[in-house]
């Protein structure tokens, strides 16, 4: 945020530089044409042979004086501006990071990959339910999809773009006839299209439908128990308006986006398609991997480390990306402090810790190996190979 | 914030570069209208300076210096307000770049989904989908966060190149000029050579001694272009079928691709935009940081995992692994991670998975588990722990 807000700082600077030279540049040049103007209706009076008085003539080299010294003021000041410009840029050069690219290869994407990248555009399009842009991804781009690659995504648009329009009843009638399948998966889809249509029939002044609407709430009343507690007690404001109460957040027009997002989730997931969209979740991934790489990227230039990691190595840090995004088991040797292989099995030993069979084969000392975690000594034929995927 | 710092810098340094560019051409007709101004009120002085002074004479000079004075007016306004948008446009990118660090976490899915719209939009104008991006940029609402006229401004130059039309681009290097000499570049060099090749090659040999008379000189002021200019004179004594290097090259048709890409190449530059897309960037991070060796076996892929699915698996193919030093035990069953509260258990057939996957099975199926791998069927208390360090 720092950097921001320094950048931010010389934004307002400038800003009010150019508020105090327009001010200034105006009410200066209107000075002096009203000056020189009132000069020439005095002029005018007199007839065109008369001479001009000495008075006069002191007077108009003095507002040419005036006049010279104010347009070459202005026009300093303007220049003077450039100061406060190119601070606003080193201000972006000091806080962001000017060249990002450090760390990717360049190329990755190109060629026959472009389309595949582009296809995984187009998935995520469809998925979001922006038919018309995928399309024209497809036109512009030329690419080749099966039809059977949209054809899933078809009808939870239909529901999708009525949500969208405030219209939740596709949606409702959707997660209805598949009350079971979602109870199972644990979503609270149903339920939280029912708080919706109640909050907005609410929000309408329609107290009589409101109240008879709730009774959809009696089958989640268990697992949402105080979600109902709050939707019901809306009812006592309703006169005053809910914006006014303690749950006007209720009525964050937030809401209606997270519901899309909560049924095209859930509908994926019920239509067997991955829950999260593979180029959402790579880019979030990418946003927290990218910093540190950038950072261990430019310590490694520093220190003259030669050699980049290439495609067949690993990255040279690990990123932590939160449980949410773990798929696969990954086993580091604990005292290796490598990944196992199949070449290089993990094994637990008698006492249940779990270390590699070449880390085993290192700490063997003639026909005894102790466990480095516990006290406990064991023949290394003891030690059993186990699998975690 | 990391992220932001590692992303958003060509956000940021795009429409300070135009405010740059403004300030200059402001400069430019500011400075101009104030020495029209001067020289009317030297006039007006010079007549003032023969005694005696007639009021005829000097009204003319009058009238002139307050033309110019109501001119430079009215152009400085428009100066400074044109420049005072520009900057309000780098005020609003950073406001928008503000909001990541939105205390409701409702608005920061809202902004990162924004964030990524802005990355496909980038991608598709790199890649020339100009409607899409357009589209996509109007569905979002970003179109103020994205380079949309940056990038309809190349388009038409690059149109103009394919047409063989050297038009536009000389004009986009004039528009451009103290920046382009700046970082030597040499385009409008080559947009002149190959003009004179064109000329040539029409068999118009005077002309295009009288354009290379015209255009080669002032580009070889320093010399440095002297060998390219010999060979490009040398031409004239070729015909365009000819086999003989390196004229055979230079009458080569694509040599006007080389120019699309050069200028793509010094727009980008000139703007401060890297030569790779954010996206692109991103998801390669994005990409590694997830991949697994396992993505990429047979009968371990994950349905879940963006690595494992189809087209993101065949882009992810070059890139590194992630780097793994601690273990990350996901349970193969249930998918969740196994840890204190799900601790990992091995089957008599060396099997790992959770606890809590193979006690609900257990509990299911008389105290029986069967294992998903082997079909092999065992008592739930012949699964023995695992201690992971």
């Amino acid at each position: 945020m720092d950097a921001c807000l320094s950048v931010e700082r010389e934004q307002e600077r400038l800003s009010k530089k150019y508020n105090s030279l327009k001010e200034h540049a105006d009410s200066s040049l209107t000075e002096l044409i009203n000056q020189i103007s009132n000069i020439q209706e005095e002029l005018s009076k007199a007839s065109k042979d008369d001479e001009v008085s000495p008075l006069q003539l002191h007077l108009l080299n003095q507002s040419s004086r005036k006049v010279k010294d104010t347009v070459s003021k202005i026009a300093t000041e303007h220049k003077e501006l450039h100061g406060g410009i190119s601070k606003i840029g080193k201000a972006v050069d000091r806080n962001f990071v000017i060249d990002n690219t450090t760390c990717s290869q360049p190329g990755v994407f190109d060629g026959e990959n472009a389309s595949l990248l582009n296809e995984v555009l187009c998935e995520h399009l469809f998925r979001q339910g922006r038919l018309d842009i995928a399309e024209q991804l497809i036109e512009e781009g030329n690419l080749q999809l099966d039809d059977s690659r949209k054809e899933p995504f078809t009808e939870l648009n239909r529901i999708l773009e009525a949500c969208r329009e405030r219209n939740l009843d596709p949606a409702l009638q959707w997660a209805q006839s598949r009350h079971m399948e979602l109870k199972v998966r644990g979503s609270s889809l149903e339920f939280r299209l029912h708080k919706l249509k109640f909050l907005d029939l609410l929000k309408e002044g329609q107290h009589k439908e409101a109240l008879e609407y709730s009774k959809h709430f009696a089958r989640f009343a268990s697992d949402h128990t105080k979600d109902v507690q709050q939707l019901m007690a809306c009812l006592l404001y309703s006169r005053t308006g809910i914006g006014n109460s303690p749950y006007a957040s209720l009525l964050d027009p937030v809401h209606w986006l997270d519901i899309c997002d909560v049924f095209a989730r859930d509908a994926c997931a019920l239509l067997g398609l991955s829950l999260e969209s593979p180029l959402q979740v790579c880019i979030t991934a990418g946003c927290v991997a990218l910093p540190s790489l950038l950072q261990i990227r430019q310590v490694m230039q520093q220190r003259q480390v030669t050699g980049v990691w290439t495609s067949k190595e690993e990255l040279p840090v690990e990123v932590d990306l939160g449980p949410q995004y773990r798929y696969h088991s990954l086993f580091a040797c604990p005292i290796l402090r490598q990944q196992c292989t199949d070449s290089n099995p993990p094994v637990r030993l008698s006492c249940g810790h779990v270390i590699s069979r070449d880390a085993l084969n290192k700490l063997t000392n003639g026909n005894k190996v102790k466990c480095p975690y516990c006290p406990l000594e064991m023949t290394p034929s003891d030690a059993r190979q186990i699998n975690f995927y | 914030m990391a992220d932001v710092k590692a992303l958003e810098y060509s956000t940021m340094k795009v429409p300070y570069e135009i405010l740059n560019k403004k300030f200059r051409a402001a400069q430019k007709v500011i400075d101009r209208e104030v020495s029209l101004v001067v020289s009317a009120t030297n006039d007006l002085t010079n007549s003032l300076g023969t005694v005696p002074v007639k009021v005829g004479e000097i009204t003319g000079f009058l009238d002139g210096v307050v033309q110019k004075l109501q001119s430079l007016k009215r152009k400085s306004e428009e100066c400074l307000s044109q420049e005072e948008s520009c900057l309000r446009h780098c005020r609003a990118r950073l406001d928008h770049i503000k909001e990541h660090a939105d205390e409701r976490k409702s608005a920061v899915i809202l902004w990162k989904k924004k964030r990524l719209d802005r990355m496909l939009v980038d991608h598709c104008l790199r890649s020339g989908y100009y409607e899409t991006a357009i589209k996509l940029a109007k569905d979002s609402e970003i179109e103020e966060y994205v380079d949309i006229d940056l990038f309809l401004v190349s388009r038409k130059v690059e149109e103009s190149l394919l047409r063989r039309e050297i038009g536009p681009c000389l004009a986009w290097c004039y528009e451009n000029k103290s920046k382009l000499r700046k970082f030597k570049s040499n385009l409008e060099f080559n947009v002149r050579m190959q003009e004179f090749v064109e000329l040539v090659r029409r068999g118009d040999k005077m002309e295009a001694v009288r354009y290379a008379r015209k255009h080669f000189p002032p580009a070889n002021v320093d010399g440095t272009m002297t060998k390219e200019i010999q060979r490009a004179m040398a031409l004239l004594a070729f015909k365009p079928g000819t086999s003989c290097s390196p004229y055979r090259e230079l009458f080569d048709l694509e040599r006007w691709g080389q120019l699309v890409m050069q200028f793509r190449r010094e727009n980008f530059q000139l703007h401060q935009l890297n030569d790779q897309s954010a996206l692109a960037v991103t998801l390669q991070a994005g990409l590694s940081a997830l991949k697994t060796p396992h993505c990429y076996q047979a009968g371990h892929k994950s349905p879940e995992c963006p690595v494992c699915s189809h087209p993101l698996n065949i882009l992810g193919r070059p890139l590194p692994y992630a780097h793994c030093a601690q273990s990350r035990l996901v349970c193969p069953m249930s998918g969740h991670i196994m840890n204190e509260n799900n601790p990992p258990m091995v089957l008599p057939n060396g099997y790992v998975y959770g606890e809590n996957a193979l006690r609900g099975m257990a509990n299911e199926n008389d105290g029986r588990v069967t294992c998903p791998k082997t079909k092999e069927i065992f008592r739930v208390d012949q699964a023995d722990k695992v201690y992971v360090m």
